[in-house]
Formats: C-alpha cells, structure tokens, sequence
C-alpha cells in the first residue's frame, strides 16, 4: 500500500518514474534523512559566496539584492517551521503566531537600542527575549488550551489583534481605570514609529567569515539559515521521541492518547511554547537586521503568510515548511513584470493547489474547512483505504456455520 | 475466584446521563489473571462501564478500585499510570503514525524523557528510548507474521483486523495489570477469531487481567473464566461460562420473553 522507494534500476526514465510514482509521503521521508539535509544546508550556506563570486568577476549589480532576498527567505523557512511545530505536529491552530514573532522584536529592540537606553549583549539579550516570549505562550495558552480546537483558534487570533493594537498605543503609559501606569512620557513600543535604531547582532569576533561584517545581509542570511537548520533538527528529534510521538497522538485522536497516558493539557502547553520562543528567537535576529521593530510587520496578513507557507509545503513536513517558504518569498519577486497581476496569478496557483492537493506538497495532514459547524477549520488526516482483507468473502459463510453450531470452527479452507 | 487476589473492585456503580441511567448501580470483581467477559445486547452500557473505569466519562456514584487504588475521579493519564489499558470499540489507532510509533505510544506513560533531552542525547532519554524499542520487539512477538512486516507503514494501511491486532498490541506494551478489551474480535473472519483466542490466553500467560467485551458468544464461552451478563445498565447475572448459558434471564435479554431455545 505504502509507496517505498525501490532501488533504482534500470533506465534513467523509468527511475524518474518509481520516484514520482513514490507519492509525497515517500519524498517527504527521503528527504528528512541526514543524507539529504546535510548537504542541502552546506550547498545553502555557499549561495552568498556564489553570488559574490559573480559580482566580483562579472560586474553583476543584483547580488545584494538576492541575498536580501535569500536571507528573508531563510527567516520564513525558521518561522514556518516553528508554526509546523504547533500546527502541523500538534495540531494546534494558532493564529496569533506573528505575536510571538513580534513579541521577539518588540522585546529585543527594547533591550538592545536607545529607547530604554538599555543596550544588552547577545547572550543575556537572547536569555530576555526567551523568558519573555515564553511568558506571553503561556499567558495565552495556559487559559485557552483547556479549550476544545477552534476556540483555541478564536483566542489566538484576538490576542495577535490586542498585540498589534498594543504595539501602537504604547507610545504613552497605559491607562486603566483612571490609573496610569508607569511615569508620564513613557515611550515602550514607539507606537506608529516603531522602535529605530536596534543594535546589531552584536557577535563574537571568531567567526571567520563574518568577523568585522556584522551588518551585512549575507551574515544574517547565515544566522536565519543556521535557525533553519536548528528548528529542523529540533523538529526531527522531537519526531523520534516520546515528546513529539504524543504531541502527533493528540493531533490524530485526542481522547486515544490520553488513554494512552499523555497528559494531553501539559503537551499541549509545551507545543504551544516551544513554538512561540522559536518564532521569538527569530523576531528577535529580524529586529537586528532591519535595525527596527514596527508594528506593521506583524500584521494578520504575516500570521497568513507563515500558514500559507506551511499548508502549501504540507503540514507537519519539514522539507514542506522550507520549500513553502521559498516559493512563498520568491515567488512574488519572479512575477514582478507583471506588477497588478502577480498576487492574482499567486493566488490562483493557491487555489488550485489547495483543490487538487489540499494536504500539500509534501504532507500527508491536511485542513478543510469543517462541514458541521460552518466553515471553521478541523485538521484531518488523509483517508486511505486500507488493504484487503486477509481472508476473502468465503469467510461469511463459515462466520454462519459456527453461529449456529456454537463453537469456533476450523480455519477456512482456501483453494 | 475466592483463592484469586482481587485486582478490579467495582462497587455501585452509576452514571446518569440527563434522566438516562446508563449504568445502574454495578458492582463485580475481577481477580488476578482471570479473563472476565462483559456480555449483554446492544446498549446494555457495557462500553460505558469501560469509560468508567478508564477515566474517559466521569461517574455519577460508585467505585473501582484497582489493588485498592481508586480509579474512579482521576484524568484519563492518570488511570493509565494506575496500570489500566484499554482498546476502542471503534478502533482508535493513530493513522498518520507508523504501527511502531503507534507501539511505542503505549509506552508513553512509563518511559521518563522530556522535550530538551531528546534534543541533546541526554542519556536519560536514549534509556528510555531503548527500554520503549525493547518493549515493542517483546510485545510484537505475540503478532509476529501480522505486524511485523508492517512496522514502518503508516497505520491507515493497515486492514482492518490489523488495526485491532495494532491496538491490543498498544495497550500490551503499555504494561498494564488490567487488560479492557473492547470487541477485539469485531469484523473478524472465523480463522482471525480463533487466532484471537489464542493471543488473548498468551496475553494472560503473559500474568495480565483481561476484562473482555464481546458478543461473538461463541469466543466468550471459549476464553472467559468468569461471564458477567448485562441489560440495561444492570448486571442480570454472573458466572462460569457454562452456567451463565443457560440461564433463562440471559436468553430474554437477548431474545427477548418466551423463547424456547432449541438445543
């Protein structure tokens, strides 16, 4: 029933064929072997070097450009495969995810710029932007994951709403029933502005490559893709451990798990979390590349972007959440010629894919909207019908012969 | 019964649901390492008595005690830690996991690892791992030929008596000293069924308790130690196979009054 990937014989053509014939499940598990992923992070780490080569000797202008390009590319691949966390492994939808992204900058750009004229190093800036992401996961989820699917889906996304809204009235101390809290002109989140000025990642000297170039995109392109690769290993060991096995066993039965002895309320929490400091952790590297944290990059829309990513990839497959994210970022910059029309030719490539492979390109899990309860989205998975029965249909009637005689009969004779 | 230690204590007990009494007051025991079968018409609350015990519904009254520990309250994990397994009537395996990470599901409640050591070899949890991976080759041998070959597939590939085979082989790895087995022998062939008698008397040489629902008759006179007769949230009667057969009152639970069984 399950396609494998034979051994690859014979002609070029027919091998192509056996691979294409595999199916995604089996290009999704091909892929996630070390034997592949290696090489494929090596072969992503020299794309900065490449185009440099180019510039060097060919005069080529774009370089930059594409490593800039590159390099956000690598930040999505990070984020998508932190919501692949929570969504895909866990089943959890939560639509408030860029929060957590924000979250991340907001905090990092109070700890590392003029604003609070605080400027910290990496290690404790890192430690901060941790704990504090980690407390807001768990202000959210704490409450909402006693909640039952789509409710924890409502609350997210009204938290990522009050977030956003947070960063903008902040500018002055809150105001709560008439009491001010904080001393006037306290000035947290720069409201509109945002915060400027955020320090660069301030890193140590040894690095090779990038010492004395601390603020150049290819150096950061680095950091996202080492994210990348860190949240993939991440994801690969929790799948082959006790942890990730029930954070997947509440995804596909909730009530089976727990008769299984996972205690589903604390693996949720821990889904939830880890995922939200992942995208925190990479908030943060963001606000020091673009030097700012300002509201409008964690809009709604971004929160959709990173699920777009994911659901097209495939949900809970890591080569899906890296690939989707490329697609995603690239895409847009390749229909640039044809401006008005790019994000309506993006949109029906979505549409279709969404029709004809709603589980994604490389996944197995997928999500529709949910008939009963009115368009609200419900993970499922992919209904295969199973093998045949050992024993074929000449069985019904031995099923009548030891009814009535009260016994259990002989094994069927099979010709 | 009487020379057997007691394992599962039930007393009185009852769940309500709205004016429905599902249950009605039941009280049985079930001593170490007998198969007890739980048999009655459809409807008669013998899969919620199982939801009872396994912590799924909440009671309304009454006890189980298990060794003396009280079951009835606690989370669902928590029986599951008390050392109670169960199988689903409607065959809840994991589709998207493998038949092994479905196994190794079962041994969840008694490995120790967390999040972090999984990430840096913490030797704990390579332990832990190990004794899972050792427990699931043990378990696996009682379904040899059935499971083997299909450890790495995806559980949605399995048929559907499989998937039964897959589930009674999670709960076995899950250790338990109390056994629930819901119609492990639904949408069996004869040939499946008699394979099943034999796992389920090797599963209680293994020194397992097994509490058996089932309305294959025929298997339960096979395997049960002991018959406990339900209708209508009450037990009607209780005992050995052979006595329970041939009392009136199970014959009008099931067919109703004034059938004259022909023999």
């Amino acid at each position: 029933m399950t396609a494998r990937t034979e051994t690859i014989q014979g002609e070029r053509r027919s091998a192509l064929r056996q691979i294409w014939e595999a199916g995604p499940y089996a290009w999704n598990q091909a892929l996630i072997t070390p034997v592949f992923l290696v090489p494929f992070f090596l072969v992503a780490a020299t794309v900065p070097l490449v185009t440099q080569y180019f510039v060097d000797n060919y005069g080529w202008t774009g370089g930059e450009f594409w490593v800039r390009i590159a390099a956000t590319c690598a930040m999505y691949a990070a984020l998508a495969l932190a919501l692949n966390l929570a969504v895909g492994y866990a089943g959890l939808l939560n639509l408030g995810f860029i929060a957590f992204f924000g979250i991340g900058s907001y905090t990092y750009a109070l700890v590392a710029s003029d604003q609070l004229h605080v400027h910290l190093a990496l290690a404790p800036a890192l430690l901060v932007v941790v704990l504090v992401t980690m407390f807001f996961a768990l202000l959210v989820a704490a409450p909402s994951l006693r909640l039952r699917g789509d409710y924890l889906a409502i609350v997210t996304l009204a938290f990522g709403l009050i977030m956003r809204e947070l960063t903008l009235d902040l500018d002055r101390p809150p105001v709560l029933v008439g009491h001010q809290f904080g001393p006037t002109g306290l000035n947290l989140t720069g409201g509109t502005e945002g915060v400027h000025l955020v320090d660069p990642l301030r890193l140590p000297d040894a690095f090779p490559l990038i010492h004395g170039a601390a603020l150049q995109s290819r150096t950061y392109y680095w950091i996202f893709l080492g994210l990348t690769a860190l949240f993939a290993y991440f994801l690969l060991r929790w799948r082959a451990s006790r942890t990730g096995r029930a954070w997947m066993a509440l995804r596909e039965d909730e009530i089976a798990a727990r008769v299984m002895g996972v205690n589903s309320y604390r693996y949720r929490l821990m889904a939830f979390t880890a995922s939200a400091v992942m995208a925190g952790v990479v908030g943060m590297v963001d606000a020091a590349y673009i030097h700012n944290a300002f509201p409008g990059n964690y809009d709604i829309q971004q929160t959709v972007l990173v699920f777009i990513m994911v659901i097209l990839g495939g949900l809970a497959s890591i080569p899906g959440a890296i690939f989707g994210a490329v697609i995603v970022t690239v895409l847009p910059f390749i229909l640039q010629p044809l401006v008005l029309y790019k994000y309506l030719i993006f949109a029906v490539i979505l549409i279709a894919l969404m029709i004809f492979r709603p589980q994604g390109l490389m996944g197995t899990v997928s999500m529709r909207p949910r008939r009963a309860l009115g368009g609200t989205l419900e993970l499922f998975t992919e209904r295969v019908e199973p093998e045949e029965q050992e024993v074929g249909a000449e069985a019904a009637s031995t099923a009548e012969v030891e009814a009535a005689s009260g016994a259990i009969v002989a094994p069927p004779q099979r010709e | 019964m009487s020379d057997r230690q007691v394992l599962l204590d039930v007393r009185g007990l009852t769940v309500t649901f709205g004016g429905l009494i599902a249950v009605d007051g039941l009280s049985f025991q079930v001593g170490k390492g007998e198969i007890v079968s739980l048999v009655g018409p459809n409807g008669a609350g013998k899969t919620t008595v199982f939801n009872l015990i396994s912590g799924v519904l909440r009671a309304t009254h009454g006890s189980a005690r298990l060794l003396g520990q009280e079951l009835i309250g606690l989370p669902v994990h928590r029986v599951t830690h008390r050392g109670v397994a169960r199988t689903f009537q409607n065959n809840r395996v994991f589709p998207q996991l493998t038949v092994r990470e479905n196994l190794l599901l079962g041994t969840h409640h008694w490995t120790r690892s967390g999040m972090l050591g999984s990430l840096v070899f913490w030797p704990r949890a390579i332990r832990a791992e190990r004794r899972a991976q050792t427990e699931v080759d043990h378990a696996i041998e009682l379904f040899r030929e059935r499971l083997q070959p299909r450890l790495e597939d995806p559980a949605y590939s399995l048929s559907y008596a499989n998937r039964r085979r897959l589930e009674i082989a999670r709960a076995l790895v899950a250790m338990p000293r109390l056994l629930l087995l819901d119609e492990p022998a639904a949408g069996m062939n004869p040939y499946e069924r008699l394979e099943l008698a034999g796992l389920i008397r090797a599963m209680r040489d293994r020194g397992l308790t097994i509490l058996l629902i089932e309305h294959h008759m025929p298997l339960v006179m096979d395997i049960s130690s002991r018959v406990i007769v339900m209708d209508h949230g009450i037990k009607i009667t209780e005992g050995r196979p052979e006595e329970v057969h041939q009392d009136p009152r199970v014959v009008e639970a099931y067919l109703g009054r004034g059938v004259v069984v022909r023999r």
